[in-house]
């Protein structure tokens, strides 16, 4: 009677201790499953999407974009005013695709170097143009990517009577 | 023994059961997560319908009265006739493109009003509304305005219904009103167009000068460039009233220039040169009140240049020019 106790007090401390094995593992194993960190994809597509359409000429810092830079000196920047995505716009209304990827180019140094993205406008991929074998195999490799839209317009100038768009602005975002 | 035994097993258990609920990954799924998604669409059709408010069509307003004031002027200018009431033509063409039921740009042989009323834009952000966002819009205009409370630019009032639905959210706003201001500068005075059957063209463009600095040389040069200069308590129109046969006083708002005697038919008439009062023929029959500006005995006045200018008293004490500088008509 007393040996049959023990058994039993065995048997149900091998049970447990099995139990804590099999959580055990469990939890190691799902530390290792990767979940796309969906959040800050979100987050970095909106950011440049903010700063594209928050962000005016007259407010920024650049050799090439900013006023006094090399665009305004060729008077492909006429109007301070202009946030940098109505000036993306302005630069696709007129044809001038190659100047507004340079543009975005130049503008766009804050996104960090794990992330790629892409601004389109109207349906038509601004920067990059051409875009590298790379940067599409990236593209379509990727599980997670995210858009930020918005409706761009403008003037073409202050004084004259003729409005561009209104174009469909996206910038895909997604990581390396 | 046997009741510690429980007691370990039973803490065991406890412990066991709190590190599953701590570790355990969230389900991808949740409440929250939902309750995200539609915040955020939330705030970007909010931030649509607060761009459609404040920018688009502020921008469209603006733009759309310049193009509809443009073809209203180069229609007087084709007709040599003034608008009966500028409210309703303006109005018309900036909602329509017609005047009249007729297409403007058919009467003034330009496409200016071509896709570019506020219905085409109205519709244009409609359809980029629901390609972009999902969103569906509907937009009504109520009414399109525009006055002068200050002489060189136009107050441009639209009001107007504005909806949007989505499947999270509708935005319904009533009497929504958009204010922009367009400045009266590059126009050309309609005017002069009516009365000359388009012969006499003169744009507007601010003289700058202060009040208290004119002289017979700044007479000369505001003749000689056909530049307007409001005076504070102005007898002359505004430049909305200039479109209408309305040579009414504004004192807010009158603008005027001196027309040029080398630019009309019949350069020497019994006028004052001031714009207002020589189409209104306001001096025709008011000689003595009127003086040539020149003055042979000294070789002053502008006669070498405009031959024939002459201005009535108010005017010429306005410019200041002395007795130097005239004699009197008659």
């Amino acid at each position: 009677m007393h040996l049959k106790k023990k058994a039993y007090f065995f048997m149900l401390d091998a049970t447990l201790a099995l139990f804590v094995l099999v959580i055990g593992v469990f939890l190691v194993l799902s530390l290792y499953v990767k979940v796309p960190q969906s959040a800050q994809v979100d987050f970095l597509s909106k950011d440049i999407m903010n700063f594209f359409s928050d962000t005016k000429i007259k407010d920024l810092d650049n050799r090439y974009a900013g006023i006094g830079g090399d665009l305004w000196k060729n008077g492909s920047i006429t109007d301070p005013e202009n946030t940098l995505l109505q000036q993306v716009g302005e630069f696709y209304a007129n044809s001038q695709l190659d100047t507004a990827e340079k543009f975005v180019q130049n503008v766009s140094d804050i996104v960090p170097k794990q992330y790629r993205y892409e601004v389109w406008i109207d349906n038509t991929r601004i920067y990059p143009r051409d875009a590298p074998q790379d940067h599409v195999k990236s593209r379509s490799n990727t599980e997670l990517l995210l858009t930020s839209k918005k409706l761009i317009f403008g003037l073409n100038n202050r004084t004259a009577s003729s409005i561009w768009g209104p174009y469909k602005a996206e910038v895909f975002a997604w990581e390396k | 023994m046997n009741k510690k035994g429980i007691f370990f097993t039973f803490i065991a258990v406890v412990l066991m059961g709190l590190f599953i609920i701590i570790y355990t990954p969230p389900a991808d799924i949740t409440l929250q997560k939902d309750t995200q998604s539609v915040r955020a669409r939330i705030s970007t059709l909010n931030n649509l319908v607060n761009d459609m408010e404040y920018s688009y069509f502020v921008a469209v307003l603006r733009a759309t009265a310049h193009k509809s004031l443009s073809s209203l002027i180069l229609y007087m200018n084709s007709t040599g006739t003034y608008l009966q009431n500028f409210d309703s033509a303006f109005a018309e063409v900036m909602v329509n493109g017609t005047l009249d039921g007729v297409q403007i740009d058919s009467m003034t042989q330009k496409k200016i009003m071509e896709n570019s009323t506020l219905s085409n834009w109205s519709s244009r952000i409609i359809d980029a509304s629901r390609d972009t966002f999902n969103a569906n819009a509907s937009i009504k205009i109520i009414d399109v305005s525009a006055r002068q409370t200050r002489p060189w630019s136009i107050d441009l009032i639209l009001i107007m219904n504005i909806e949007v639905r989505s499947n999270v959210a509708m935005w319904n706003m009533s009497n929504v009103t958009v204010f922009a201001s367009l400045p009266v500068e590059g126009f050309d005075d309609p005017h002069y167009l009516a009365n000359t059957n388009g012969l006499y063209t003169n744009n507007i463009k601010a003289s700058g000068l202060q009040f208290n600095k004119w002289n017979i040389s700044h007479v000369r040069e505001h003749v000689r460039n056909g530049t307007y200069v409001h005076w504070q308590g102005s007898q002359a129109p505004s430049f909305l009233m200039r479109f209408t046969n309305n040579m009414a006083n504004s004192s807010c708002c009158g603008i005027e220039s001196l027309v040029n005697p080398n630019k009309i038919s019949s350069p020497d008439r019994i006028e004052s040169y001031a714009d207002y009062a020589f189409w209104n023929h306001t001096y025709s029959s008011q000689c003595p009140l009127l003086y040539n500006i020149t003055n042979p005995s000294t070789g002053g006045g502008i006669w070498d240049e405009f031959r024939y200018f002459k201005l009535d008293i108010d005017s010429v004490i306005k410019y200041n020019i002395t007795s130097y500088d005239l004699v009197q008509t008659c």
